[in-house]
Formats: structure tokens, C-alpha cells, sequence
């Protein structure tokens, strides 16, 4: 009787669709998961997203919409336009190199406070600068690659 | 001996390189050893395994120690788990006591440092010979344990457990791998998605981006705003540091340090728990705290001892089971991988050599930690200067680097920094908990081919409860971790009730 009792907990896996098994039941899982959040803090949700959208509107709070959408767009600027052109110039990583320098100095005047001359002058040092070394020792003496 | 070979000039460079970046990333407020040690991977592409793991431990261990300078002199923690350090470092540094105070966190780190270390050293083989032992129901369980550990210990529990089935669920996407045994079938993606995603998400690509970018995304957000203007803090003027502060606390450094050390074997819970734990058990116990918070020597002693401890403790899981203690071993689990180097029970049998240059990478970085710091103090206080705008372009350029080097020239792999960089910004900004994210990111893959492979082999679910005295054990373990939970989400929520009719 006891061994019929525990053929209850008998599972077989069809190996052909042995990929499915356990993503099926971690799905299932965090479905539960996600009604469970849903149900215990639905009265919160609404609220909160009404909120944070007055916030990413900058009509509440001290969100700076500036700098982080620019922060956004600039990083997807920065990664599409070094895939184009390191198809120019492939396994040179000169496409890094340029891309770099333009990146950061760009990211550096967006988040730079006030600009003096002095501020500038040190931007575009640290940007022409840095993304040399860095190609220079991971490229050139590290052999690594870069796009 | 073969391990004297390895022990060249270069691997001491490279662990007080390492320690300097380190350090100077823990005292940028916001920038941690975490992102420290996924900036600099990229350079250890180039090295050796040898090498390459003198500069990761070289960060991590001063990334951990660098948080205490803008702890002291900004009274803003530069690392989470600096945050007591500031309860009595901040007056300290009001007084013109601010050295005295930083060394007095030196030295309390290097004995932290150390004593995490010995632990490590006797402690991680013991249970490694332990867990060669287990079958895949075993290391099932052990999974199972790790990510309800991380849960439970939550600030929301639901959500904790919802972060790490998540994390779970992403590491999922991808094919059922041929070589653990699956049947190479794509699972979780459109048809579309198969191009990319046909290994899944890359680890480190997804680690630097939710702790690299998302950071710098929720930096931009507050727009950079100076830290808050107390002015400039004087190093020096009150009373000078001297050795004999530490008189009469060998039993509160050797208490934090056991704190820190038990906290970072446990996987996930993070390093703030762990010197918040020490300086309340100080507090408790010490037979004068009447000064703690006031500017106590013993506060920071307690704090800082077992931030540092953090660094050993967490090697322990990582090294001997292949589960990573905190945020920042989940970044060196990628690392070794990336080496060609499996972590887990065989880990340290099958590479003695490495284990002990392991060994004595962590007591030189700690030594090299405390020469830098304790010398050179007044120099790096200045660090906490260097503008933002400076450095997170660059963060985000050696990020891009990280990223594409890692599977040498995918540019996908840069898209999914981007990827989780968003999605680490929106996780936070909803609720979900980052750290069981990733442990259950990490271990999803293994925690679905021993579970799958253990009811191929046996074909029935209670196997999991059968199988070995030990599979019962950790079963009771599990049951532990969620019934302390629960006790101790009850009595919190007592207190508060008790003190709101006060």
C-alpha cells in the first residue's frame, strides 16, 4: 500500500520537451507570485503610478528630466553608433576610440553643474584623453577586443 | 613549489593597483566595490587566472574600505555597509578628530580583513568535503536553501521572493543546454529573439549593467546636486589617534568580526546588515555605550571590523559551493567562469595552488589596504572631490568594454548592459529587491538541471525529501530560515504597535 500511496508523486519527463519542464513551473510560480503582489497592494499600485508619472512630468518632486533622458538617449546614441562604425573599421577598435570620446565628453557637459572656461578646458582633456588610454592598453597592449 | 613561481612582482602590483582603485571607488559616495570590481574586468581578460584574481580581491577588499571616508568626513556612507560608520565617525570628524578616527577604522578593518580570512581559510574546505558528497537532489536543496535565505531575510519578504523567482525565470531564457544534459531546445522567446538570445542573457553583461549603469540612471535622475554643504571637514586638531584605543576592545573586535563573517556566508544579505548587526550588538553588550553615536571610538571599531569581515565570509559559499555570498562575489563567480575555472565543491581539491595564492592575495590586499589607508589617508580624503561629471562617462565607457570583451566582440551583449541597466533603475524604483534578483539569476540554470536530472533519475517528487539524511537536514533548514522570518516580521511588528500607543 505504501509504494502505491507514493506513485502519486510519480513524474516522468518526456526528454523531448524536457526544456519546458522547469520554465513551466518557475512560470507558474511567479505568476502566483505577481497576483499575490497585485492582490495584497492593489490600492497602493494606482496611486504610486499616478505619482511617479507627475514626477517624470516634473510637475512634483526634484526629478531631472534633463540629465536622465539625455543620460538615456546619449547611452543609446553611444552603443547604436559604435556598432555602425566599427563595421568601418572592423577589429581596429578605432569605432571605440571615436565613439568614446565623443560619448564622454557629451555625458560630461550634460552633467557638468555651471561651465567656466577652466571646467571645459578639463572636459575636453579627460575626454580626448581617457578613451586613448583605455583604447591603448586594452587594444594595443592587452590585445583585447574592441568594437 | 609551484605557488612561490606565481608569486611575482606583478602579482603584488596588481593587488595594491587593485586595493588603490578599490578604495577609491568605496570613497566615491554612490560607487561601490561592486561596480569597482565589474569596471575593472576588462583588465583581467588580459592576465592570467593568477593575476587576474590578486586585482579582483585587491578591489574587493579595498572597495569595502574605502566607504569609511566619506562615512567619517561626509557623514555619507560610501558603501552601504559604512552606514554605522557614520553614527560615530561624523562627530568624531566635527571635533577636528577625523584621522583619529579613519585610523581607528584602518586598523579595525585589517583586523576584520584578517580574521575573515583565517576563517576562510580553515573553514571553506571543511565544507567543500562536506558537499562533494551531495548528489543533484542535495545541491538542489542547497539552491532552494540560498535563495529562501536571501528572501526571508527581505525587507519585504513577498517581494524578495518574487525577485528571486524572477531572477530564476530570466536565466531561463535561452536553449536547455546540450552539455548539462538538456535537449538544446530554445524556451521563453519568440522566434525572432532566437539570433540573440540562443546562450541566454550573458552573466557580467547583466551584472554591469543593473549595478554599473542603473546606479549612474538613478544618479542622473537627482541631477548631481552637490553633497550636502557642511563645509570642509578638518582631519585633524581634537585628540590624536593612538594605539590604545584599542585597549579593551579585543572582545568587541573579535565579536564584529565573527558577526561579519557568519553575515557574508550567508548568501545575499548584504554588507549593511552585517556592521548594523555589530554595532547593536556593541551597543548591547558593552559595558559602557553611553558614547555611541556621539562619536565613540568603539562604534566605528565595531562597524568597521565587520564590514571587512564581509569580504572573507562571503568567499566561503562562493568558493565551496559555488554560491556567491553578496553582490560583489556574484561579479567574481563571472570572473572565474570567464577564467575557464568552475567554482563549487571540487573547486579547491582540484586547485590547491590557486586556493592558496587565493589565500594570500586576500591577507596582502588586507596588509596593502591598511598601508595605503593608514599613510596615505590624507590624500585620498581628497577623492571624495573628483566631480561626477568626470567619472561616470568613464564608468560607462569601461562598462561598454566589460561587456563586449566578454564573449570576445558580441554587440548584443553591449545592448543588454543597456537592457538591465533600464531594468535595474525601473526594479528599484518599483520595489523588487536587486540582490536575490541576481542569486537567483546566477543559479537558476544549475537549480533547473539538478532539479530536472534528480526526477529523470528517480521519477518521483519525493525523492527531494528521501533521498539522504542530508536532503532532510536542509529541508529543516529551510523551515529554520522561514519560521525566523516570519518571528522576526511578528515582533517587529509589535514593536511598532507597542510604540505607536506609547
Amino acid at each position: 500500500m505504501d509504494s502505491h500511496w507514493l506513485s502519486l508523486f510519480d513524474v516522468t519527463i518526456d526528454f523531448s520537451q524536457s526544456h519546458l519542464f522547469f520554465p513551466r513551473i518557475v512560470t507558474t510560480l511567479l505568476g502566483i507570485l505577481l497576483v499575490m503582489i497585485l492582490v495584497t497592494r492593489y490600492r497602493r499600485i494606482m496611486p504610486a503610478l499616478r505619482h511617479a508619472g507627475r514626477v517624470v512630468g516634473g510637475r512634483e518632486g526634484s526629478f531631472d528630466r534633463k540629465r536622465f533622458f539625455g543620460t538615456l538617449v546619449l547611452v543609446t546614441l553611444y552603443f547604436y553608433l559604435m556598432g555602425v562604425l566599427s563595421d568601418v573599421f572592423p577589429n581596429t577598435g578605432y569605432s571605440f576610440l571615436i565613439m568614446s570620446v565623443l560619448f564622454v565628453f557629451s555625458l560630461s557637459l550634460l552633467y557638468a553643474e555651471r561651465l567656466s572656461r577652466r571646467i571645459l578646458l578639463i572636459i575636453t582633456l579627460n575626454a580626448l584623453i581617457a578613451p586613448a588610454i583605455a583604447w591603448y592598453v586594452l587594444a594595443q597592449l592587452f590585445r583585447i577586443t574592441l568594437p | 613549489m609551484d605557488i612561490l613561481s606565481h608569486l611575482t612582482p606583478m602579482f603584488f602590483t596588481l593587488i595594491a593597483a587593485g586595493t588603490l582603485i578599490g578604495i577609491i571607488f568605496g570613497a566615491i559616495p554612490g560607487m561601490t566595490a561592486t561596480m569597482a570590481v565589474a569596471v575593472c574586468l576588462p583588465l583581467t581578460y588580459a592576465f592570467g587566472l593568477v593575476n587576474g584574481i590578486a586585482l579582483l580581491l585587491g578591489l574587493y577588499v579595498g572597495g569595502i574600505s574605502g566607504g569609511m571616508v566619506p562615512a567619517v568626513l561626509l557623514n555619507i556612507p560610501g558603501t552601504p555597509s559604512s552606514i554605522t560608520t557614520t553614527f560615530d565617525g561624523y562627530p568624531m570628524a566635527q571635533r577636528g578628530e577625523g584621522e583619529r578616527a579613519l585610523k581607528t577604522g584602518i586598523v579595525a578593518s585589517i583586523f576584520g580583513g584578517l580574521f575573515s580570512a583565517a576563517v576562510l581559510f580553515f573553514f571553506a574546505p571543511v565544507l567543500a568535503d562536506f558537499a562533494i558528497k551531495f548528489s543533484y537532489v542535495e545541491k538542489f536543496l542547497i539552491i532552494l536553501l540560498a535563495l529562501t535565505v536571501i528572501a526571508s531575510l527581505c525587507s519585504n519578504m513577498l517581494m524578495g521572493i518574487f525577485s528571486g523567482v524572477l531572477g530564476v525565470w530570466l536565466s531561463l531564457i535561452g536553449t536547455y543546454s546540450i552539455t548539462e544534459g538538456g535537449n538544446g531546445e530554445p524556451r521563453l522567446m519568440f522566434d525572432f529573439m532566437q539570433y540573440y538570445l540562443i546562450d541566454g542573457f550573458s552573466l557580467l553583461p547583466v551584472l554591469i549593467g543593473i549595478f554599473g549603469l542603473s546606479t549612474i540612471l538613478l544618479d542622473a535622475e537627482n541631477g548631481f546636486a552637490d553633497a550636502p554643504g557642511q563645509g570642509r571637514i578638518k582631519l585633524q586638531g581634537g585628540a590624536r589617534f593612538s594605539f590604545s584605543i584599542f585597549k579593551g576592545q579585543l572582545v568587541n573586535l573579535i565579536r564584529s568580526s565573527g558577526i561579519g563573517t557568519f553575515v557574508g556566508m550567508l548568501p545575499g544579505v548584504g554588507g549593511s546588515a552585517a556592521s548594523v548587526l555589530a554595532y547593536s550588538q556593541e551597543k548591547n553588550f558593552s559595558r559602557d555605550s553611553s558614547q555611541m553615536g556621539k562619536g565613540a571610538t568603539q562604534g566605528i571599531v565595531a562597524s568597521e571590523s565587520s564590514n571587512n569581515a564581509l569580504t572573507g565570509g562571503a568567499l566561503v559559499p562562493l568558493l565551496s559551493l559555488g554560491i556567491p555570498g553578496d553582490s560583489t562575489t556574484a561579479i567574481l563567480i563571472g570572473a572565474f567562469t570567464l577564467q575557464g575555472i568552475q567554482v563549487g565543491p571540487l573547486f579547491i581539491g582540484n586547485n590547491m595552488d590557486t586556493w592558496y595564492l587565493m589565500i594570500i592575495a586576500l591577507v596582502a590586499a588586507n596588509v596593502l589596504m591598511f598601508g595605503i589607508m593608514y599613510f596615505a589617508i590624507r590624500h585620498i580624503a581628497k577623492v571624495i572631490e573628483v566631480p561626477k561629471y568626470i567619472l561616470y562617462p568613464l564608468i560607462v565607457m569601461m562598462c561598454v568594454v566589460g561587456a563586449y570583451a566578454i564573449n570576445y566582440g558580441i554587440m548584443f551583449d553591449v545592448w543588454t548592459l543597456l537592457i538591465f541597466g533600464v531594468f535595474g533603475y525601473v526594479a528599484q524604483k518599483i520595489g523588487l529587491e536587486v540582490v536575490p534578483l541576481i542569486i537567483g539569476f546566477i543559479l537558476g540554470k544549475s537549480a533547473e538541471v539538478y532539479f530536472v536530472k534528480s526526477i529523470e533519475s528517480y521519477g518521483n517528487l519525493t525523492i527531494f525529501f528521501t533521498k539522504s539524511p542530508i536532503a532532510v537536514f536542509l529541508w529543516v533548514l529551510i523551515a529554520v530560515s522561514v519560521a525566523f522570518a516570519i518571528y522576526l516580521r511578528v515582533r517587529n511588528r509589535r514593536r511598532e504597535a507597542s510604540s505607536l500607543v506609547e
